[in-house]
């Protein structure tokens, strides 16, 4: 194999690994790009709104009462903290009618996050969605431990009193994995960077007041 | 060129080719995390942060391959070693602004809890491997590469 008689081999050889290298990069990067996308036609659960970040919205119709954008990702384990310390007063708020809040299911963990968020949607169409959200932090396993099947999913909806078959299939057939999709990007435009984030009226919270109860229900009521 | 030159060449390509190839492949494997480990650095628009965030996985994994094949060994070790000079750049903005982020190197990233981020080993490491990219842009030769050494056909005879 002296490089002298047989030139042509050896590049052609090159040639071909640097053309497959790149062509392969190509190929797969060019559908990724447009799978980031937001996608138009992705059907939508109940009270969400495409101009809300498609986050899904209680109290969306109120004037005058601060907006708080939730964003977490069900898999988060700080989401589950925040929840934990805070679930109860953001429910009382929404009863209340106190303050307009929207929440983001992110979904950067991992497919766990995906089904979750999906099934987070198809409660919503229940009118449960504050049940499931509270029930699925208070369970939440591992990050990616391979715990939340779409049975799993199906059964937690059971026992926050979700029977109907609508609810079933929307889970099974992951029936809002576009409106996720939607969800994430409209996030990533939002320029939110861990989770969770909250914005109160469109400014960030300063960390600090996300674990302390009088420290966030202040900076609600400030607005 | 010196004997043992090839095969510094080599050890170069495979680690920076190995590492860009883990970083690569991690990072696609979340590239929401991606494109969040990105924006973190708050250093360009979010839009741009965010198309970044999706390429340079791609970007990474296609240079890591290039490197540890051998192919196209001098422009992948130039394009590493810049990469890295950027990486170092973005850390060090991080760094001298106080702000709190993972460097999101192999996958992960975005903010932290404030006091827990460490940028000083994430620096020392790009920063060795942007020298392994110059020393492989300088001295491109080296052992079982797919590349001919075309300033000295007799050494590499055979391989």
């Amino acid at each position: 194999m002296n490089a002298k008689s047989q030139p042509g081999k050896d590049n052609f050889t090159r040639n071909l690994v640097i053309g497959v290298v790149l062509g392969v990069v190509l190929i797969m990067l060019v559908p990724t790009v447009i799978s980031k996308q937001t996608k138009t036609s992705a059907k939508i659960p109940a009270n969400v709104s495409a101009e809300r970040g498609y986050g899904i919205v209680f109290n969306g119709d109120l004037k005058g009462v601060p907006v708080l954008d939730l964003y977490e990702d069900f898999q988060c384990p700080s989401c589950a903290r925040f929840e934990g310390t805070q679930g109860q007063y953001l429910e009382s708020l929404i009863a209340d009618k106190k303050a307009t809040v929207v929440f983001h299911t992110l979904s950067f963990i991992g497919t766990e996050s995906i089904i979750a968020a999906n099934a987070g949607a198809c409660s919503a169409d229940e009118g449960k969605f504050l049940a499931l959200h509270k029930l699925l932090y208070q369970t939440q396993p591992q990050e990616n431990s391979g715990a939340w099947t779409t049975e799993a999913l199906i059964a937690a909806g059971g026992s926050v009193g979700i029977k109907s078959k609508a609810y079933k299939d929307c889970v099974t057939n992951g029936t809002y994995a576009d409106w996720v999709t939607n969800v994430q990007a409209s996030a990533a435009k939002a320029d939110v960077n861990s989770t969770p984030t909250v914005f109160i009226n469109g400014k960030q919270l300063d960390r600090n007041a996300y674990y302390d109860p009088a420290l966030f229900a202040a900076a609600v009521e400030r607005g | 060129m010196k004997t043992y030159m090839p095969w510094l060449g080599l050890l170069s390509r495979l680690v920076l080719g190995g590492v860009l190839l883990a970083a690569g492949l991690l990072k696609y494997q979340h590239l929401d995390k991606s494109q969040m480990a990105v924006r973190a650095y708050e250093m360009l628009p979010i839009s741009v942060a965010n198309f970044i965030g999706i390429v340079l996985p791609f970007a990474e994994i296609g240079m890591g391959l290039l490197l540890i094949l051998g192919a196209a060994t001098r422009i992948s070790a130039a394009l590493s070693a810049l990469l890295m000079v950027i990486f170092v750049i973005g850390i060090s903005q991080a760094w001298a602004r106080g702000l709190s982020i993972d460097c999101g190197c192999f996958g992960g990233g975005g903010q932290v809890e404030p006091g827990t981020a460490s940028y000083l080993p994430e620096l020392l490491r790009d920063a060795g491997l942007a020298a392994l990219g110059i020393y492989l842009f300088r001295f491109p030769q080296s052992k079982f590469a797919l590349d001919k050494s075309p300033q000295s056909p007799n050494l590499e005879k055979g391989i």
